[in-house]
């Protein structure tokens, strides 16, 4: 399915992609104040049905999601998953044992939704850094149902069928909340080529780094 | 790793003084040593400044080249540079102590700017890593001893700049770094890649670089701060381990208790059917196992560090829905960074071992339930069977018995076991049974012999017994077949009883002939004498005489069917008697067949009754002449035959020398069946008048109780040819034998002796008194043995007594014999029998000087017998 990107791109796009999510990782920490395990991100160019697979293979419960579009020289949608079991732990986990049940509940879809907003607003934030580039960012939406409705949704007919996505596939799991998560990242195949442009000087700008200065 | 080899070095110039002074300055270089400081002792009284110890510091940091500069600057430069510190090209600083003790100089190595600690270095460097710092502002790369070895670098703090850094990476991991490195250079923190590093002597190793990026009051990026570790042998380990596993098929992962995520390896992936992935959500993997089986996952970590619990479970794989088995296997271990607990196990598949299992169990399940089913069986047959069963042990001693034994002999089996199967067997069968168990033990695979066995109530069964060889012993089952013998014997009487039926309906036929002609002719007789035709009289008595010869040749022929007529044996010549018969024997059968007689010259002598014998050749001539309606060949053959084992054996003779006499004919043959059924009595092929068919079986019986043989070789329409064999004798030549009597001698006047006659039968006893008065002999008459004895003893002694041996009233003739003798000793005796029973007579007959006169007998036989015992 690797289409697109060589794999120096690939590497050079991973990295951006992890420096954005140690920093998303460090504010959900502070957040928190407990534990959080990223796994090593994977980005792969693959199509729409394929990225819903990857996630359905593993999860079988209904899933919720945080949504956040981007645009800019690249556009496309960012999305937190996680399964819909958990996002009450961590909305427990963010809140604290302060609130009680009743109000956790009624404060869920907002806290999961802010605590989304923080995780995406770090991970695209630094990514638009590295690429010297701004990207204007929606306000993030809550979404459930089953991953390939978590990928359709708010996509054009036609894309939802046929389009090809870069999947950043970051995997995540906090100690002692039973929580865990995804990021993904969808682009149509213009942001791709546009991302890869940015991709491509992002390289050469590091290989001036040779040179003795940033 | 060097400056451990070289801890503490003196020069050989300094000779025994330098000796006794580096005895002094050790503990102090010792201590040096250990504070990691970089310090060299030399001797200043000597122009030469000779080296009495360095520090492993001192070495590895340059030390001696520089004290090399210092030695050729000379002992004056040497002790203007004490207090300060002494310079020279290309070699780090060497600060001189200020003032020389005791003619010591003392020279350090000054730390560098920028260096971190020294101590944490030479750690570093013993570790097999490298620190190393990169000044972002001046793109300055330097490092410790161990990086500058690594890079080439001369000594410690000489610098590299970014291409030079780049250049001592692998090619084909270049790139990679570098994208890291930018990735630092724009805002990430953290850095931790692994690469392969080459070595300025063309090694490559590979190495892990863990580099944090320091910002400056500013925020931007100033130095990056690393280390290099040497992972080379750990990249070996791994990619051994890493072919181990997935040529293994074992799938190793990690996982903390408590999150929902397990770090796990391609492997594992596979096992499970996923996608390769690095780690997977715990839930997932619970959900692939079969319900109600463990999880590969704990749900909180057991008390301490160990090897956790071995758990084999069933998954259905995620691609195709497969069902597998998989193994887990694994250790806790104490978590470096969090000091918690961490699994660290691995998965494989034992799928086939488990199937393999499975189906080994489920085929001793079959097994087993398929013996026990036999085994029911087999218990009840052994319950129900009336048959007995034995098992017994190689001495014939019973192992054990079934419930039938209480049954067919009252015997519970319970009591057996022990007891050998010769204690139940009846005393004259036990030889038998010795013989099979013996059959047995030397390999006889089936053996079946019959036994009587003792009932409990005292009767006798017969049980027909099949026994196997077994293992150390036998197994024996018997049949009661009392029954079929009974009714075998009660088939063989009446089979018996019918053909007495047949032998007497045929006499009652035969006799009732001669007796009307005896009948007739007495009657004729009376007539002419009532009518005075005295004349006529002669031709009747002729008659009757003739119908009662023919009559004693009946019983004779019936008794020699018997085997039971008295045979008078006598060596014979068997060509002699033959020759002297064959004009009868023509005369008999008629001018149309052709007598040929082939006679063996040397022929040896036989022991036989001659009478019989000419009896059995004119029967078989007379068969022979009726075979031979149309005329032919009558060849009448003798022969010596010496019988072997196996042709005896096939005539049922001992083996011995025979002679043989055979009467062959050209006459019509007989058929397989006519020829099974020739020896038996009144078997005739001769139309109704013709012969009693006494004829063959007469010819068997004598031969038989001669000790000889018949066989009768015969093909229909060619002939048939009859053998007669009879035992060979040893003995003297023969006597001619004796001629015909003709009639009652004449009449003799005078007393001539008493004789005390004893029959029962009224006619006969009379008949002979007749007869005997008229040969003149006085005669006593007794009807039994009783009345003959008393009358004995009443008249006194007599000269001759005789007495028929069938007496009634307990004692017989031969007993009255014995008993008379008793009376009066050497008293002749003449016995009268029907017919020869050995026992009655007894075997001593000769000795017991007794005469004996068959029945029936002509008259004038009878008083020559008499004639010739009282001369």
């Amino acid at each position: 399915m690797q289409i697109l990107l060589s794999e120096l791109e690939r590497d050079a796009l991973t990295e951006i992609v992890n420096i954005g999510v140690s920093r998303a990782a460090a504010s959900l920490r502070r957040l928190i104040g407990a534990e959080v395990l990223l796994s090593v991100p994977s980005a792969e160019v693959i199509s729409r049905q394929a990225a819903a697979a990857m996630i359905a293979d593993r999860e079988q419960e209904p899933l919720v999601a945080v949504r956040q579009d981007f645009a800019g020289p690249f556009s496309g949608r960012a999305l937190l998953i996680l399964p819909a079991a958990n996002g009450a732990s961590l909305v427990r986990a963010v809140l604290g044992d302060s609130v009680d049940d009743a109000e956790a509940l009624a404060l869920q879809d907002e806290t999961l939704t802010e605590t989304g907003n923080l995780v995406l607003n770090n991970c695209l934030g630094t990514m638009a850094n590295m690429l010297r580039e701004s990207l204007t960012l929606s306000l993030p939406d809550l979404d459930h149902g089953a991953p390939a409705a978590l990928f359709a949704s708010g996509m054009r007919p036609e894309e939802e069928v046929a389009g090809v996505v870069l999947f950043l596939y970051i995997n995540f799991s906090i100690r002692n909340h039973d929580i865990r998560g995804y990021i993904a990242m969808l682009m149509d195949m213009p942001s791709l080529a546009m991302l890869q442009q940015l991709i491509a000087s992002f390289i050469s700008s590091v290989m001036d780094d040779t040179a003795g200065s940033p | 790793m060097e400056n451990t080899a070289l801890p503490f070095t003196t020069d050989p110039a300094t000779g025994p003084l330098a000796a006794s002074l580096g005895d002094r300055i050790g503990p102090w270089m010792a201590a040096f040593e250990a504070a990691g400081v970089a310090l060299a002792v030399l001797d200043g009284a000597k122009p030469e400044l000779p080296l009495l110890g360095c520090t492993a510091a001192f070495t590895a940091r340059g030390g001696p080249g520089a004290l090399e500069r210092l030695r050729q600057a000379g002992p004056a430069a040497a002790r203007e540079a004490q207090g300060r510190a002494f310079r020279a090209a290309d070699t780090p600083p060497l600060f001189l102590a200020p003032g020389p003790s005791e003619g010591l100089l003392l020279c350090t190595l000054p730390e560098g700017e920028g260096q971190e600690d020294r101590r944490l270095r030479a750690q570093l460097a013993l570790s097999g890593s490298a620190a190393w710092e990169w000044e972002i502002a001046t793109g300055r790369i330097a490092g410790d001893t161990q990086f500058a070895a690594w890079h080439g670098l001369p000594l410690a703090g000489a610098a590299l700049d970014p291409s030079g850094f780049f250049a001592c990476i692998h090619p084909q991991d270049r790139m990679r770094i570098r994208l890291g490195v930018g990735g630092l250079l724009r805002g990430a923190e953290l850095f931790s890649k692994e690469y392969r590093l080459l070595g300025p002597d063309g090694t490559v190793r590979w190495v892990q670089a863990r580099t944090r990026c320091w910002p400056d009051a500013q925020g931007q990026p100033a130095r990056l701060i690393g280390t290099l570790t040497d992972i080379t042998e750990q990249k070996r380990t791994e990619e051994r381990l890493r072919i181990a596993q997935s040529a293994g098929g074992i799938g190793t992962f990690e996982h903390v208790p408590g999150f929902g995520t397990a770090a796990v390896s391609g492997t594992f992936c596979a096992l499970l059917g996923l996608r390769p992935v690095a780690n997977l959500p715990v839930p997932l993997v619970n959900s692939l196992v079969a319900e109600g089986d463990p999880s590969p996952f704990d749900r909180a970590p057991p008390a301490a560090p160990g090897p956790a619990e071995t758990r084999a479970f069933r998954i259905r794989r995620a691609d195709d829905g497969t069902p597998r088995w998989l193994m887990r296997r694994g250790e806790y271990l104490r978590d470096a960074d969090t000091s918690e607990l961490r699994f660290s196990g691995v998965l494989y598949d034992v799928t086939a071992t488990q199937e393999a299992e499975a189906r080994l169990r489920t085929l001793n399940e079959a097994l087993e339930s398929r013996v026990a089913e036999r085994t029911r069986e087999l218990d009840r047959v052994w319950r129900v069977s009336r048959d007995l069963f034995f098992v017994g042990d190689a001495e014939g001693r019973c192992v054990s018995a079934n419930p039938a034994w209480q049954a067919a002999l009252g015997l519970p089996a319970a009591g057996l076991p022990g007891t050998p199967l010769g204690a139940l067997v009846q005393e004259e069968d036990r030889d038998m049974l010795e013989a099979a168990l013996a059959q047995l033990r030397h390999g006889g695979a089936d053996v079946a012999v019959e036994l009587r066995m003792r009932h409990a109530d005292g009767t006798s069964r017969a049980f027909s017994w099949a026994c196997i060889p077994d293992e150390a012993g036998f197994v024996a089952a018997g049949r009661d077949v009392t029954r079929r013998n009974e009714l075998e014997e009660r088939l063989r009487q009446s089979q018996k009883m019918e053909a007495v039926g047949q032998l007497t309906g045929g006499l009652a036929h035969d006799f009732n002939n001669l007796l009307a002609g005896i009948g007739g002719s007495l009657e004729l007789m009376q007539l002419r004498l009532a009518g005075g035709q005295v004349a006529a009289l002669p031709r009747h008595v002729e008659l009757a005489q003739g119908a009662v010869q023919r009559a004693a040749a009946l019983t004779h022929r019936l008794l020699a069917f018997a085997r039971r007529q008295t045979l008078d044996a006598q060596p014979t010549a068997v060509n002699v008697l033959v020759e002297g018969m064959l004009e009868l024997v023509q005369r008999s059968i008629g001018p149309h067949i052709r007598i040929e007689t082939r006679f063996e010259p040397a022929l040896w002598l036989t022991l036989c009754d001659q009478n019989q014998l000419e009896n059995a050749l004119l029967n078989l001539c007379l068969n022979a002449r009726d075979a031979m309606a149309g005329g032919g060949l009558l060849r009448i053959t003798t022969a010596n035959t010496a019988l072997g084992v196996a042709a005896a054996q096939a005539l049922d003779l001992p083996p011995a020398d025979y002679v043989r006499l055979t009467v062959a004919d050209t006459g019509s043959g007989m058929d397989a069946a006519t020829l099974a059924k020739v020896f038996e009595p009144f078997f005739t092929t001769k139309p109704l008048g013709g012969g009693t068919g006494l004829g063959l079986s007469m010819v068997y019986g004598f031969a038989r109780q001669s000790g000889g043989q018949v066989r009768i070789d015969s093909v229909p329409g060619e002939g048939t040819a009859v053998h007669l064999y009879l035992p060979r004798h040893g003995e003297a030549a023969p006597q001619a034998p004796p001629a015909a009597a003709a009639g009652l001698p004449p009449a003799r006047p005078g007393r001539r002796g008493t004789l005390l006659l004893v029959d029962d039968e009224p006619s006969l006893r009379a008949v002979l008194r007749e007869a005997l008065d008229y040969a003149g002999y006085t005669v006593l008459e007794a009807e039994d043995g009783a009345g003959g004895l008393a009358l004995l003893r009443s008249a006194g002694p007599v000269d001759l007594l005789l007495a028929d041996v069938g007496l009634p009233g307990g004692m017989n003739g031969r007993q009255l014999a014995d008993a008379a003798r008793q009376e009066q000793p050497g008293l002749k005796v003449l016995l009268i029998t029907g017919y020869a029973d050995a026992a009655t007579l007894g075997a001593d007959r000769a000795e017991a000087q007794m005469e004996i006169l068959a029945k029936p007998f002509r008259l004038a036989e009878f008083l020559r017998r008499v004639e010739r015992l009282l001369p």
